[in-house]
């Protein structure tokens, strides 16, 4: 039994195959890919909302700490993969603003002109508070550290941890404050008290986990554990001054998604966006019409004592920082 | 010479060659030569000498490896003795234990002891209710417990079939010249056996040296060689990659030397079993027999310990990072399929697509190797065995260093993905493929020449038919492994292709144990239902358990 197949049948399955590749798109398919350096919680508040927002369109994200996203953006500008970075301070961002697209989302109208870039290079997203994230079943009796003094006393020596800086802007505004605030001698006895881990992610996990006993971070990534119900981790906003940081998401240039990606940075400023990461990643809103005290139990940023720092300076200074950074690191064992 | 440029079969072996040397030798060689310096100037091997934590990783995955082979020996060892030579109850038990160590993926393996005895764990607060506290499990405890755990059964089933294979009669002519039992099997047993034990000790040495989940999950403050290469790799992105090229290297050469040693321990003397006759299982009545049967059972227990924490921890309700045990749900599975299930789709389609043409690509290679022998073969049978010294995170960093940009860019597609499963199954396809094709004796092949079909339908139409039992269980095995793999595939990939491995890592990473119990459990599922289709449905016998 032979099949034979005719020129028409041939012809039919053709213009049929063909027909079904090219069935009329929807308005705003396709998908963006993110370069986030935030945790899974975050990622998932920005697609679950996407999913009412944007239907159709398809956010896959690429991790890793901002350093070493930005390097890696920086490697692929011939030929960029991503098509938005979310996020980080504007003191690791300084030294890749090549790597950005300026544009201005009609967002920003609800966010504070102060956290404005000039030329639109960036756009304020959150707002962060450095803490000390507290296990005090690891404590060993003593008492919680109130003041950067009592986080500096070496009986906390080999009890603290902090992620790098050169990898993780979070540890590098906390550092960068801290050097500001208590000068170079501060940062050389924090140097020799904390260890450092290449990840920001593991700061959390270890704390979480019992493995360290403080863990300097930020809050939103402290707080999902006392949200969660894991009664020994106690946030700790030193009372001699914390430091704060705008997070800041960029439109990468050449972004293969073209205007797909202009929507995605305007998706995530919105304020359904903003509100879902509040309540499920803690993390503050840059946008001034979402009421924090109300959602969550986060202290009221008024109520907060910060220790000003300026970010331009932290920018532009970040090399050297780095470098005096590895020193210290180096000479206390890390 | 001439003869052999007019065989078509030279041609195919020169084709697979330039494969091999495009697609392994490229990339090993860009590892090693990469330590070696890049643009700056500097050298891998200076920024190694510089930081003493180097050679502390060093040190330390070399003590890491020894300890563990110890404690797996001791335990596969006397497991698989009992098991060979005793009927117990409880036997029935232990004969699962080669599926357990293919069903459960090393990362799954540490994130459950992790969800057990970690410091939000299931045990370590009941045990906390009750006041004791469990020293932490990250470090060496947990590195030594949870590899221990996991690599002991690869010892087990070495000395198996070693012992199964080990002819009685020499026993027991021994005893009739007046040697008792236990001397009779110490003297004479053990020297012929032990060769397969040390070889299966070494292979479990290897593997903890490259171990790449394990290792960064539970690691923390212990310095190893395995988890300081990926972070090399991780900082290293878009400089040049000098200190992954450098630490690579030196895994490739700790493994080549183990490996060495380990030909070296299996080819001195030459012990040929003529005619062999396995022992009879005795029976063990009585205490030592219920003793023998509740020792065993636990171990298999322990070793189920991953399956049975993935299911309790898929179901459990979670806040964020913090497991609600007690509490049921089934969100956590919903969510996979609703609303994240491209790690699946991923890793389905990539762990097909390699299955596929690693087999087909095996099978090509050993049939020119056992029935096309030329000049050339030796060579290609040297390279087939090469990735066998390369960890998973070694062909990552080699692959993407040689296909990010150049004439061949493949990073950003999946193709580097399918290309890294294909490099790290190759050795098992073709040792599979070969030694099937041993046992097809060539006359079939001639038989069916002469009577004059052609040589290439020949291969078609006869030789391959006769393969495909071997061939479905090789390709049964290699999708199990590959669909679990993780050291290459962390690197190589990028956003939008992650496999469920890659996305159970980073969930916990994140601290999200729920979620990657969801996905892990779907990896289980994933690897278990085709060994249960193969082996029930279509009468399989993949691990050759009938000695």
């Amino acid at each position: 039994m032979s099949l034979s197949i005719t020129r028409r049948t041939a012809l039919v399955g053709v213009t049929g195959l063909g027909a079904t590749i090219a069935l009329p798109g929807r308005a705003q398919t396709g998908s963006v890919v993110i370069y986030t350096s935030n945790n899974a919680q975050a990622v998932e508040a920005v697609t679950e909302v996407g999913r009412k927002r944007l239907p159709g369109v398809k956010f896959s994200t690429i991790t890793g700490g901002s350093g070493q996203l930005l390097r890696r953006l920086e490697a692929e500008a011939a030929k960029p993969q991503g098509d938005v970075f979310w996020s980080s301070s504007a003191n690791t961002l300084g030294a890749f603003t090549a790597l950005f697209e300026p544009y201005r989302s009609p967002e920003l109208a609800a966010i504070p002109k102060a956290l404005h870039h000039p030329n639109g290079l960036w756009s304020a997203a959150n707002i962060h508070v450095a803490v000390a994230m507290v296990n005090r079943n690891q404590l060993g009796g003593a008492p919680l550290p109130k003041t950067w003094a009592d986080l500096l006393d070496p009986r906390f020596k080999g009890k603290m941890i902090i992620a790098d800086p050169a990898n993780s802007s979070t540890a590098l505004t906390i550092l960068w404050g801290v050097e500001k605030m208590l000068g170079a001698d501060g940062l050389k006895r924090l140097a020799s008290n904390i260890k450092v881990t290449s990840a920001a992610a593991t700061v959390l996990r270890s704390v979480g986990q019992g493995e360290f006993a403080i863990g300097l971070t930020f809050e939103s990534n402290a707080y999902a554990y006392v949200a969660g119900g894991q009664k020994e981790i106690s946030l700790v906003y030193p009372s001699d001054g914390t430091f704060s940081t705008a997070e800041y998401l960029a439109l990468i240039k050449g972004a293969p998604a073209g205007e797909l990606a202009k929507r995605a940075c305007d998706h995530l400023l919105s304020k359904d966006v903003q509100t879902e990461l509040l309540l499920a990643a803690y993390r503050r809103p840059a946008r001034s019409d979402i009421d924090v005290a109300k959602l969550v139990e986060l202290p009221a940023l008024s109520s907060i004592k910060i220790f000003p720092v300026d970010e331009e300076e932290a920018a532009a200074k970040r090399a050297d920082f780095l470098k005096r950074w590895q020193a210290l690191a180096a000479a206390s064992g890390n | 010479m001439r003869s052999d440029l007019r065989s078509v079969w030279f041609w195919l072996t020169l084709a697979a060659l330039a494969v091999l040397g495009l697609f392994l030798l490229l990339p090993l060689f860009n590892v090693l030569a990469g330590s070696f310096g890049g643009n700056s100037g500097r050298s891998g091997w200076s920024l190694v000498r510089q930081d003493g934590k180097y050679l502390t990783a060093v040190v330390n995955t070399l003590v890491l490896g020894g300890v563990v082979t110890l404690l797996a020996s001791l335990i596969g060892v006397p497991m698989a003795y009992f098991t060979a030579r005793f009927d117990f109850s409880g036997k029935a038990i232990v004969a699962i234990l080669p599926l357990i160590t293919l069903v459960v993926p090393e990362v799954i393996a540490a994130q459950t002891w992790l969800m057990a005895f970690g410091n939000n764990g299931l045990v370590s607060r009941a045990l906390a209710e009750r006041g004791l506290e469990l020293p932490s499990f990250y470090g060496w405890f947990g590195l030594i417990t949870v590899m221990t755990f996991t690599y002991y059964t690869y010892v087990y089933i070495g000395t198996l079939a070693a012992i199964r294979g080990f002819d009685v009669q020499l026993e027991e002519a021994a005893q009739s010249l007046g040697t008792s039992p236990a001397l009779s099997r110490w003297k004479v047993m053990v020297p012929v056996v032990l060769p397969s034990v040390l070889a299966s000790a070494l292979l479990v040495f290897t593997l903890v040296v490259g171990n790449f989940a394990v290792a960064t999950i539970l690691s923390n403050k212990v310095p190893l060689l395995s988890v300081l290469t990926y972070q090399a790799t991780v900082s290293e992105v878009g400089s040049d990659p000098l200190l992954q090229s450098t630490l690579a290297s030196i895994s490739v050469a700790i493994v080549m030397v183990v490996l060495f040693l380990q030909r070296w321990v299996v080819g001195r003397g030459r012990r040929e079993v003529v005619q062999g006759r396995g022992a009879r299982a005795q029976r063990l009545a009585g205490w030592p027999g219920v003793l023998l049967g509740s020792v065993a059972a636990a171990v298999v227990v322990i070793s189920l310990l991953p399956v049975v924490t993935i299911v309790v921890g898929a179901f459990t309700q979670a806040r964020g990072p913090v497991m609600r045990w007690g509490t049921w749900t089934t969100a956590n599975l919903e969510r996979v399929f609703t609303r994240a299930p491209d790690p699946l789709f991923n890793t389905l389609t990539y762990a097909a697509i390699a299955t596929a043409v690693g087999i087909a690509f095996s099978v090509a290679v050993s049939y020119l190797v056992v029935k096309k022998r030329n000049r050339l073969t030796p060579l290609l049978d040297y390279l087939t065995a090469l990735p066998l010294a390369l960890s998973g995170t070694v062909i990552g960093i080699g692959l993407v260093m040689s296909f990010n940009t150049g004439w061949l860019p493949l990073t950003g597609t999946g193709a580097i993905i399918v290309l890294a499963y294909v490099v790290r199954r190759l050795p098992f396809g073709t040792r599979n493929a070969s030694s099937t094709l041993y046992n097809i004796p060539d006359s079939i092949e001639e038989a069916s020449i002469s009577l004059g079909v052609p040589p290439l339908a020949s291969f078609f139409r006869v030789v391959l038919p006769l393969m495909v039992p071997a061939i479905v269980a090789a390709a049964v095995l290699t999708w199990t492994t590959t669909v679990a793999e993780l050291s290459a595939s962390i690197i190589v990939y990028s956003g939008g292709r992650e496999t469920m491995p890659i996305q159970i890592f980073r969930l916990i990473d994140s601290g999200l144990m729920a979620q990657a119990s969801a996905y892990g459990l779907l990896l289980v599922a994933v690897i278990v239902l085709p060994i249960l289709l193969a082996t029930r449905v279509f009468r399989i016998d993949l691990f050759a358990s009938r000695a």
